[in-house]
């Protein structure tokens, strides 16, 4: 047998155990996980606490999880006056300012919504992915046309003159109000999706959900490599359930790390100063030379290391390194103290060419860290444990 | 950084500048900053980029009245929450792009906050450039070039449409804003002769209390 097979064979064994020996599970995941029968879309939900490890309650566990989502966007994704809930005398109207007004909320929402709508319009744009059709679209949305997709209610509109038809004395007809959508993120036929407009709607949900924190920028970037691990699933019934699962992993994540992104949290322990404050004493401990040389340059950590730490160096690497790098911070039961290794080692593997530059040179390198093989990375940062 | 490094030797037409300016590019997000950067000093364009998360950089070097002027430009993150984080780099910045899209109204709202966050946090001579982007999408302006006009003029700034996409006036902003600077400078001098005390030529001349100053300097 190859080296891979047993340690396929090795992760099986793992998860074929009725109840899973998480610890066991996070040994093993941490030296990376094999890219194979849906076993990472399988381990990550172990090891974010979505799944718990006793196998038998999986399936009831996932059935009610499943059944939150649809309610979620029942309640928060169908717009005021479309549901089935809207026939009470109705009152309520698009005009209506009052905080108890559902087109008030809806109008509010808009706006996150369309820095979301942004942001998953590009997202990961180096694989075209996120601009395929899902298999298995949301039913309740695309059962209604367009109406029910978010970026629709986003899209900017325009109303030429040209369109404005007037016939005879006093009847003014508006022929036509064009709804223009992004060039390379073009809607899909009737009754499909593309993978962004699903990320879309998890992202609006979560920021519904989590109205104290929020949409931030870059969580596009945090959701996109689980979402495609979910929804590459080789598993037809997990594949079904990615956009649930996804939520709720997600969610757990974001439950580690929202620090980082809150503002008012950049000085505590976990925010993201005090986690630029541990990778450079780390740094100083590990390679006092390129620590003073930096330090000496003026170049701050925040200067790169602030978007390595908030999105787990999701944007300094291709999607498939991203992954392997995810299954070792995933593994570790500190969680993020092996992040801080991995920045660290990267900045150590890179020092004769940060002792040699200068300071605009400095920057440019650690901001667009080099192609490296991810293996040599991730091996640095154990060996320094 | 010995001068026998040989690295030192490969870089040294780079170093080999009269002045270097600091640069910032701001705005509320997705208004077109790091397109705008990117057609400036690549001279390219895509509409693939991911969200500016932090700040990003790029250096440019350029000729204005026989002059090498280094530019050293940050793209900033847009989003409020990114603010504390970005505004850290307004000290010792020299001049700033602020920019807003003209099919999107509320960027062009927020530029008064923009304008109070330069005024709070940056050097008081920084010069600043109104800039109203995606000019190219005609057909979903919602902010005329007389606003955009008006609102500089209250402002006391200079102002241009611009189209990253296009290529339209890009390089323009950064010319006109690398010579308002060069005027201020030649005015405090006139006013305050001890600030070349040094002597002019290479002698950079950014007073920057902060940031990176000493990685480009040998002399």
């Amino acid at each position: 047998m190859s080296l891979y097979k047993i340690r396929v064979a090795g992760l099986e064994d793992i998860l074929q155990q009725d109840v899973i020996d998480l610890k066991s599970l996070r040994d093993f995941c941490f030296y990376g996980i094999p890219d194979c029968n849906g076993l990472r879309s399988l381990c990550w939900k172990l090891m974010l606490g979505y799944l718990g490890p006793k196998k038998d309650t999986w399936s009831a566990t996932l059935a009610k999880k499943h059944e939150l989502y649809k309610q979620f966007i029942e309640e928060m994704v169908i717009p005021p006056g479309d549901g089935e809930q809207d026939r009470s005398g109705c009152v309520d109207h698009p005009l209506s300012d009052g905080p108890e007004s559902n087109w008030n909320t809806f109008f509010k929402d808009n706006e996150v919504l369309l820095q979301i709508d942004k942001d998953v319009r590009r997202l990961c744009p180096d694989i075209s992915f996120f601009q395929q059709a899902t298999d298995f679209p949301c039913e309740s949305v695309v059962s209604h046309n367009r109406e029910r997709k978010l970026h629709v209610r986003v899209a900017p509109t325009t109303l030429s003159s040209a369109n404005v038809e007037r016939k005879g004395l006093g009847v003014t007809k508006i022929n036509l109000i064009t709804k223009r959508a992004n060039e390379s993120y073009e809607a899909m036929d009737e009754g499909q999706e593309a993978h962004w407009e699903v990320v879309e709607r998890i992202l609006f949900l979560y920021a519904k959900l989590n109205p104290g924190q929020g949409y931030v920028q870059g969580m596009n970037e945090i959701i996109g490599p689980i979402y495609y691990v979910m929804a590459s699933d080789p598993n037809l019934e997990y594949r079904k359930h990615a956009e649930a699962d996804c939520f709720f992993c997600f969610t757990a994540l974001m439950g580690e790390i929202r620090d980082f992104f809150i503002k008012t949290l950049d000085e505590s322990e976990d925010g993201i100063k005090g986690m630029m404050a541990k990778l450079s004493n780390l740094l100083r401990e590990k390679d006092l030379e390129v620590w003073t040389k930096l330090r000496d340059q003026e170049l701050y950590p925040q200067y790169y290391s602030f978007r390595w730490l908030t999105l787990l160096l999701s944007q300094e690497f291709p999607l498939p390194d991203v992954l392997r790098i995810w299954d070792s911070v995933f593994a570790d039961e500190k969680r993020y103290s092996f992040l801080v290794k991995v920045c660290c080692a990267m900045i150590v593997l890179l020092r004769e060419q940060i002792l040699e530059n200068d300071f605009a040179n400095n920057v440019k390198l650690l901001q667009n860290f080099p192609p490296m093989d991810i293996k040599v990375v991730l091996k640095k940062a154990t060996s320094l444990e | 950084m010995a001068a026998g490094d040989p690295k030192w030797q490969k870089d040294a037409s780079d170093q080999n500048f009269d002045y270097m300016f600091k640069l910032l590019i701001i705005g509320n997000s997705s208004v077109g900053k790091t397109s705008f950067l990117f057609r400036y000093a690549d001279d390219s364009f895509t509409s693939a980029f991911v969200s500016t998360v932090g700040i990003d950089f790029k250096v440019k070097t350029v000729f204005r009245h026989d002059k090498r002027v280094k530019l050293q430009i940050w793209d900033t993150a847009g989003q409020e929450r990114y603010r504390t984080i970005t505004t850290a780099y307004y000290r010792g910045a020299m001049g700033f792009i602020l920019m807003y899209d003209i099919t999107n109204e509320e960027s062009f709202n927020s530029v008064q906050d923009w304008v109070t966050q330069i005024k709070t946090y940056s050097w008081d001579n920084a010069q600043v450039i109104l800039v109203g982007n995606k000019c190219d999408m005609e057909d979903e302006r919602v902010i005329s070039f007389e606003r955009g006009k008006q609102l500089a003029d209250q402002l006391g700034v200079e102002f241009f449409e611009t189209s990253a996409k296009e290529n339209v006036n890009v390089k323009n902003v950064f010319e006109r804003l690398v010579d308002i600077i060069c005027d201020k400078m030649s005015e405090s001098l006139d006013s305050d002769p001890t600030l070349v005390a040094g002597g002019p030529k290479g002698q950079r001349l950014t007073d920057q209390p902060q940031g990176p100053p000493n990685a480009n300097c040998n002399c």
